[in-house]
């Protein structure tokens, strides 16, 4: 994991026990983590009372170091041998490593689910509506009984902001052909589950 | 049920006695090939030489031809309708023969082209689908995400489109329990009924 000497800086001063004790330490590592973790969070993170003696450009260095460097941890899947040996160069006790990996293990599962929705993927499929009738006539043809299919698939695309629809209509074997391909798909699915 | 012929439809078609049931059956030809091409006006001007008559009465003789036999398939005549329809004619029973055959032969094909003009949605054509697991990205290493993706191929006014897809396997059996549900609708006992009774 490379880390710039800005988020370096920002832990030396994080490891000082004269600059932060235990508990701003724990304060400050949980405002990172909020800040990256919580949808709703804003500057006002920092606002905690017990931080306030603490000069704002010191406070903000450390917080975004601790910040980039979860991040970089979070993407890389660090274990705890790669988070110590980062924390030692920077001088960080045992106890204060101690406190960052159990913050670490508390909030993984956030982080590697925020992470793995980041990017770019193809309009996913989120539902399918669909609606039975039987064809009667039309202006250019009588007597048709037969029964067709209308077949909507809601989709979703990465920028969440479009939610396009598409519809297609069918017969009996056009859709036994398609819930046919589908199916073969699960079972696909599921083989390769197994192995 | 009848066909109900107008009067200047009625004319258009008593061309057609004049001349002999060769020339008849050729008509009947270039009707169908108009329906399934589209028209050509250079054929009036050529058979209408042939035949020492004007442009005009060939193209209203096959004209009233195309009409009569649009007119029969959309209705989906019975042999008998069509034979009375065409009686009131006062036509040959050579040339009636000839175009109650020509009726049944073209018929089905007729009745495609004409189901061809309905107002048109994209339909089904086929469905690919390839199976991915996700293994990494820019902002998450070693990941196993396993994903559909999949090629749906539609048809809508000729042009062929495609739509690639993704989904997931929650979603995926969600997808197939769906549509066998709907697949099932049709085996219930509603719509048997329905299909017996509307005839």
């Amino acid at each position: 994991m490379e880390l710039s000497e800005y988020v370096q800086k920002g832990f030396q001063m994080l490891a000082d026990p004269g600059s932060f004790d235990s508990n701003t330490f724990t304060l400050l590592l949980r405002a990172a983590f909020q800040s990256l973790l919580d949808a709703q969070a804003d500057e006002a993170v920092l606002d905690h009372p017990d931080l306030k003696h603490i000069d704002p450009v010191v406070l903000k260095h450390c917080h975004a170091a601790a910040a980039t460097y979860i991040l970089e941890a979070g993407k890389q899947r660090a274990d705890k041998s790669t988070l110590s040996t980062y924390l030692e160069d920077c001088k960080f006790d045992s106890e204060r490593i101690e406190l960052f990996w159990t913050e670490y293990q508390n909030n993984r599962n956030s982080l590697e689910i925020l992470l793995g929705s980041i990017g770019r993927s193809l309009p996913h499929i989120t539902d399918v509506s669909w609606r039975l009738e039987y064809q009667i006539k039309t202006n250019q043809l009588d007597k048709m009984y037969r029964p067709a299919y209308l077949v909507t698939l809601n989709v979703e695309n990465t920028d969440s902001r479009s939610h396009p629809e598409i519809s297609f209509s069918c017969n009996m074997e056009q859709l036994q052909d398609l819930v046919g391909k589908l199916k073969d798909a699960s079972k696909s699915l599921e083989r390769a589950t197994q192995l | 049920m009848l066909l109900d012929l107008s009067e200047e439809h009625k004319e258009h078609l008593a061309f057609l006695p004049k001349v002999d049931s060769a020339v008849v059956a050729e008509f009947g030809r270039i009707a169908v090939e108009f329906l399934r091409r589209g028209s050509n006006p250079k054929i009036y001007e050529g058979a209408a030489r042939k035949l020492s008559v004007s442009s005009d009465t060939v193209q209203h003789g096959v004209e009233g031809l195309i009409y009569l036999l649009t007119e029969s398939s959309k209705l989906m005549i019975s042999e008998l309708d069509f034979q009375d329809s065409v009686f009131v004619l006062g036509f040959p029973e050579e040339l009636n023969k000839l175009l109650l055959q020509l009726y049944l032969d073209n018929r089905k094909e007729i009745r495609t082209i004409l189901s061809e003009l309905a107002p048109d949605l994209p339909s089904y054509h086929s469905l690919e689908w390839r199976l991915d697991v996700q293994l990494a990205s820019r902002s998450l290493r070693q990941q196993i995400k396993p994903s559909v993706t999949i090629k749906l191929h539609l048809n809508q006014n000729g042009d062929h489109n495609t739509h690639v897809l993704q989904t997931d396997p929650a979603t995926l059996l969600h997808l197939v329990q769906q549509l066998e549900q709907a697949l099932e609708e049709m085996k219930t006992n509603h719509c048997r009924r329905v299909v017996r009774n509307i005839k």
